[in-house]
């Protein structure tokens, strides 16, 4: 059985199993982490989404051989920082929040976004949002949130 | 069960596949969708798996005089932010899939992919892309418009890997890229286009038109374009007729899910319109 | 005391946020199964000869056989089987669960099932009629006898798909002759009384448990028993826990939504007036009739929109065809007919040559018209301030104008619009019969008691501030679980844009007695639905209040075409809401911006068609639901106009944010390409259609 090896929320684990498996199975079935989520399946709806060395990816279309060596964190282990609690505020505070299964992939995808762009736009904002799709809110509450979260995480990234 | 093998240097990957066929699995993004199974399943791969998305050393943007290079596991995004990178290409990326898809995939899976409605291929067909195509024992160039043969057709060897995209440095006076979907983002094309001149005193001295997702393969015609070359900007534009019945028994598309032929036949010639109407003498 | 329309977060956010929050597919139980159905391959004819493998241990096969009940799902019409017996009438039509602990294997049984058929012709076309309903008022047909001319046309809407991001799913599990179901669901009363009938079990044998919804939009309200009546025929069998989860492909594809329509109209015009019309609304049911007829009642309701028309003749027919059964969607019908009398009202305008907008605010309905079933509409009606507000925040007539310039390609489009509120009918009266239950607690907590499910729509908060707000205690101290009926009473299903004002309506009068009451340690409150007494609806003839309440909207919808791609962009959108009084503004303002996503998806983007009765668009990559780059900024207004029976004035949110957005879309790209459009989506294959070919 072949060996690989990745950082998951800053812990190192190893997951003995074949190569040949979605991310986002290894994230719910062998650690429990059920933050990321299926949608779709297929690349589309953004539900699954993680942070894979830093930058947003969708775990259902990524490989588990693709993080052998690399550094993944889910919402799980991003819900522990200052900059999630930062974003966190600000999708409370501005309605960002329906049925919340959209809800952590939005989160990663704002992470993602702030990280390489802490003053986006709102043209910005809606790029860094376009793999994520919600169906209960029509987005603008969502980008309102975003833009909150950059206002009062002003330094922090 | 098929096996996953991870490459981490391109000696590794090029060894293995001089052992026996395997498929070859960049960033995924369409690997895994078209070999999906079940929620909670392995992939159901056919054949045993050589992952390359590791393999840091073909992962780079370089230029010379003559061109640029892009390795084979160069993240789209990547290419995004790149200031090397010629406009087009990055607005033709910027359209692909999203940035959580953009994080992983690859121009060289998008090639490898071959699928009529591939974006990136109508640029790089336009900009006369070549491929660098390494096994153990050899490396070739191609044409990427002699490497894709047809629909998830590709001229590549069991035994081969797709290491670069050599894009040759061109002058135009303009070019530009437009996706038609069927939303503004994150959608696969109805189809797209891509075309480019330029212009000295007056005279066409390069024109370039490509389609993407009207015909099995990206649709661009040296013979049409070699036609116009050398007119004048306004016999260009009087002839504009012409050139529109040169394009049209080119341009073959079927119906589908997304869209349908009349419509995209005839979207594609309302954009070889406005490109050609919007041509600058100098 | 404090303004209760004031917005407090809401109480779900934290577990939602975190990826704490339990979703159906994040439950797991020891030693759980799993399932997968096995389906038809044909679209119609019977079966003759299913030839299973050697299922191995472990592994079993669920059919028909198995069902101890009646092999029927309880709906509102009873035709959908639970497994089919013999006979196929869609695609994908059920026919067994394939169950076991590994996926693997059961992929690999599903794959060595062979099924021998008799194949019949399918009937695709809208001919078989298996419900019709008719209705007159006023004068009926008998007005276009002195018409000076009749006006006609034909609209047409297309299948839309709920879309909801998370897939259909239940676990079941079994302890001793109690069989449990969790799933993601509206209506958990709809289930637990499907599975009684399915079981043929005692219902305190049955219990049925909501798990956090990830999106429903009408998807999660009737489907799901038939879902549920599967696995927990299953898991009555097998006495394992058993999860079946629905993959994004086979939710598209099986799944009910929204009918497709084809409506009909003729006016009879008299001195340059709409004296009255005659409408046809035919809707495609699909194999089963299921709610069909409901729906297609909510539609010929809508049959006037906004306006009074003092006479009318509407008919209207369901027909059933061999296409995937269609069923609930927010909005029930009434978004077809809102597109179509929209449409149409602004086309006989044009036709008259008189100024469309002067035209529809000149038949506007008003306090005390007459309902297109002749019941009253006895609250104030705003429209009027309404749309004066909408036009001057979206500078509607300077656009308007503007934008008449052919060469332009830019559009504003208006849509007027009403939603009845609740149940149609006497629904609530005769079938529904809404129970709600309050407890107080010893330690001064309050629970709300009621099968009301939060899908979303933040219906744990705005219940709990309700509560809170009554009893004057801490939002904290007010209980909402997730209703589980062995717990909570049938407050009926999560519809119909009732929850609030009927649900909510018993709740506040519980939470009042309470109030009175609160000194003592430790009581029930118990509240039952009592129809207002003047209300009185003949179901039969269609004749009198349809609904208790009517909330009323204005959208304004900008977009930019393009002339070579014919793609739209929106630009921007404006609405005003009269949906009552707001228990919390940020819900009501989060409904309206997701309602009018939803409602200018189905009017310009969202395409969904049948090829021989097999869905085109099978996942989320050809199915097309708006992004964030393809919505705009929205602007909302909502005007207070409270209505009596609801709580603190509190009417229905739901849909009516949804009805009006296919209309105004639409009407911006008439607007915008100066060619009339007589259906939607208006994709950009249609717009180039209507550009090349079609007349003014
Ligand atoms: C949600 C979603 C949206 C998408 N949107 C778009 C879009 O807008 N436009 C578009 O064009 N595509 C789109 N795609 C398709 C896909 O993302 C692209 O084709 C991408 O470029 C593939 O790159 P990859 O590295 O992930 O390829 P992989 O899936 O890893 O590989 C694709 C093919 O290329 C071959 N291959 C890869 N690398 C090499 C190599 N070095 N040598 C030889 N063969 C190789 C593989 O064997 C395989 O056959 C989308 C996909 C998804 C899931
Ligand atoms: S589940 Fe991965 S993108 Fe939808
Ligand atoms: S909040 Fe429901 S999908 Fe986004």
């Amino acid at each position: 059985m072949p060996k690989i090896e990745f950082k998951l929320n800053d812990k190192l684990v190893t997951v003995h199993s074949t190569a040949n498996r979605r991310l986002l199975d290894v994230l719910r079935e062998d650690f429990n982490l059920t933050g990321p989520k299926e949608g779709c399946g297929e690349g589309e709806c953004g539900a699954c989404a993680v942070l894979l060395n830093h930058k947003i990816v969708n775990s259902c279309c990524t490989p588990l051989a693709n993080v052998d060596g690399q550094e993944i964190v889910t919402i799980e282990g991003f819900s522990k920082t200052k900059r999630y609690q930062i974003i966190k505020d600000a999708f409370a505070e501005m309605g960002g929040v329906q049925c919340g299964f959209c809800t952590p992939g939005m989160v990663i995808a704002t992470e993602s976004l702030l990280n390489k762009n802490p003053h986006p736009n709102d043209e910005e904002i809606r790029i860094a949002l376009s793999g994520n799709l919600c169906r209960c809110t029509g987005y603008n509450m969502i980008i309102k949130s975003i833009q909150k979260a950059a206002k009062d995480g002003d330094g922090i990234w | 069960m098929v096996d996953g093998l991870i490459a981490k240097s391109l000696n590794e990957a090029l060894e293995a596949l001089d052992n026996k066929e395997y498929q070859i699995v960049a960033g995924g993004t369409d690997m895994l969708i078209q070999n999906r199974s079940h929620s909670g399943m392995n992939i159901d791969y056919k054949k045993d798996v050589l992952y390359i998305n590791l393999i840091d050393e073909l992962d780079f943007i370089k230029v010379d005089e003559k061109n640029l290079y892009i390795g084979a596991n160069t993240r789209l995004e990547t290419i995004l932010e790149s200031k090397l990178v010629p406009q087009i290409l990055r607005d033709v990326v910027i359209e692909m899939a999203s940035p959580g898809i953009r994080h992983t995939a690859t121009l060289a899976g998008n090639i490898g992919n071959a699928s009529p409605a591939g974006d990136s291929l109508v640029v790089l067909y336009l900009l006369d892309c070549e491929l660098e195509i390494k096994s153990l024992t050899k490396t070739r160039k191609v044409l990427l418009k002699d490497f894709i043969t047809g629909v998830r057709k590709i001229a590549l060897n069991k035994n081969e890997l797709i290491t670069k995209l050599i894009i040759p440095k061109i002058n135009l006076t303009d070019c530009y890229f437009h996706k038609v979907g069927p939303r503004l983002s994150d959608a696969i094309s109805k189809l797209s286009f891509a075309c480019g001149y330029s212009v000295e005193n007056s005279i066409i001295k390069d024109l370039r038109v490509a389609f993407g997702a009207v015909y099995v393969t990206v649709v661009r015609s040296r013979e049409v374009e070699g036609k116009f070359i050398g007119q004048s900007v306004n016999d260009l534009k009087a002839n504009l007729d012409d050139i529109i019945n040169a394009y049209e028994p080119l341009i073959k598309p079927i119906d589908d899910q997304r869209s349908n032929r009349v419509y995209r036949k005839n979207v594609a010639i309302n954009l070889l319109r406005e490109f050609i109407e919007n041509i600058k003498e100098d | 005391m404090k303004d209760i329309s004031k917005s407090i977060n809401k109480v779900d956010n934290e577990e939602k946020i975190s990826g704490s929050a339990e979703y159906i597919a994040d439950i797991k139980m020891d030693g759980m199964l799993y399932a997968m159905t096995l389906r038809s391959s044909i679209v119609k004819g019977e079966i003759i000869k299913i030839s299973y493998p050697k299922i191995p241990d472990n592994y079993y096969v669920i059919d028909h056989k198995d069902v101890q009940g009646k092999n029927i799902v309880k709906i509102i019409y009873d035709d959908m089987p639970i497994f089919t017996t013999k006979k196929i009438s869609y695609l994908h039509e059920p026919i067994a669960l394939v169950i076991g602990p590994e996926k693997e294997k059961i992929v690999e049984i599903l794959d060595s099932i062979e099924i021998k058929y008799k194949e019949e012709e399918p009937q695709f076309e809208w001919e078989d009629s298996v419900v019709d309903f008719h209705f007159d008022k006023g004068e009926g047909e008998r007005v276009f006898d002195h018409a000076d001319k009749v006006i006609s046309y034909d609209y047409e809407t297309g299948y839309q798909e709920q879309a909801y991001i998370e897939t259909q799913g239940f676990i079941g599990y079994q302890d001793g002759d109690k069989t449990t179901l969790i799933g993601s669901i509206q209506c958990p009363y709809y289930v637990k009384n499907a599975l009684i009938q399915a079981l043929d079990s005692e219902p305190e044998n049955v219990r049925v448990i909501q798990s956090t919804v990830g999106g429903a939009f009408g998807g999660k309200e009737e489907f799901p028993s038939l879902i549920g009546c599967q696995l927990a025929v299953a898991v009555k069998k097998i006495k394992k826990p058993i999860q079946l989860i629905y993959e994004r492909e086979e939710d598209m594809l099986v799944t009910t939504k929204r009918h497709p329509a084809k409506i009909h109209f003729d006016a009879a015009i008299k001195e340059n007036k709409i004296k009255g019309i005659k409408a046809h609304v035919g809707i495609d049911g699909g194999a089963t009739i299921g709610l069909s007829g409901v729906v297609l009642s909510r539609a010929m309701l809508a049959c006037s929109g906004a306006y009074t028309i003092d006479n009318l003749d509407i008919t209207g027919d369901v027909y059933k065809t061999n296409t995937v059964p269609n069923g609930a969607f927010r909005g029930f019908g009434a978004p077809q007919m809102m597109f179509a009398i929209e449409m149409f009202v602004e086309h006989i305008a044009k036709d008259l040559n008189i100024d469309p907008l002067e035209f529809r605010k000149s038949i506007l309905a008003k306090q005390n018209d007459h309902t297109s079933t002749n019941g009253v509409y006895r609250d104030p009606i705003l429209m009027p301030e309404m749309i004066e507000k909408a036009m001057k925040e979206s500078d509607y007539l300077r656009k308007k104008k503007a934008y008449a310039n052919p060469n332009i390609f830019k559009g504003i489009g208006m849509s007027f619009f009403f939603h009845g509120c609740g149940f149609t009918g006497s629904g609530e009266k005769k079938i529904i019969k809404a129970r709600v239950r309050l407890r107080k607690h010893k330690n001064n907590k309050a629970e709300i008691l009621i099968a009301a499910v939060d899908m979303g729509q933040g219906v744990k908060t705005t219940f709990r501030k309700l509560v809170a707000n009554i009893l004057e205690i801490d939002i904290e101290n007010v209980i909402f679980n997730n209703p589980d009926t062995d717990y909570v009473p049938d407050s009926g299903p999560t519809v119909a844009s009732r929850t609030m004002m009927i649900v909510g309506g018993l709740v506040a009068r519980a939470a009042k007695e309470m109030k009175q009451r609160w000194r003592e340690d430790e009581f029930v409150v118990e509240k039952q639905y009592k129809q207002p007494d003047y209300i009185k609806y003949d179901e039969e003839n269609f004749i009198g209040d349809a609904y208790p309440a009517y909330s009323w909207g204005v959208n304004v919808v900008e977009v930019e075409v393009s002339k070579t791609t014919y793609q739209v962009k929106l630009v921007k959108t404006w609405s005003v809401y009269d949906g009552g009084k707001a228990i919390d503004e940020k819900v009501v303002l989060g409904q309206a911006d997701g309602g009018l996503a939803q409602g200018v998806g189905y009017g310009y983007l969202e395409v969904m068609n049948h090829k021989q009765g097999k869905i085109q668009q099978k996942n989320m990559t050809d199915y097309i639901i708006p992004t964030a780059k393809d919505m705009p900024d929205m602007e909302t207004y909502l005007y207070d106009n409270p209505y009596a029976f609801g709580p603190y004035g509190a009417k229905g949110v739901g849909e009516l944010t949804l009805v009006g957005g296919a209309p105004a879309v639409a009407k911006a790209i008439e607007n915008a390409i100066n060619k009339r459009i007589y259906k939607i989506p208006v994709t950009p294959e249609y717009i180039m259609e209507l550009i090349n070919n079609a007349k003014n």
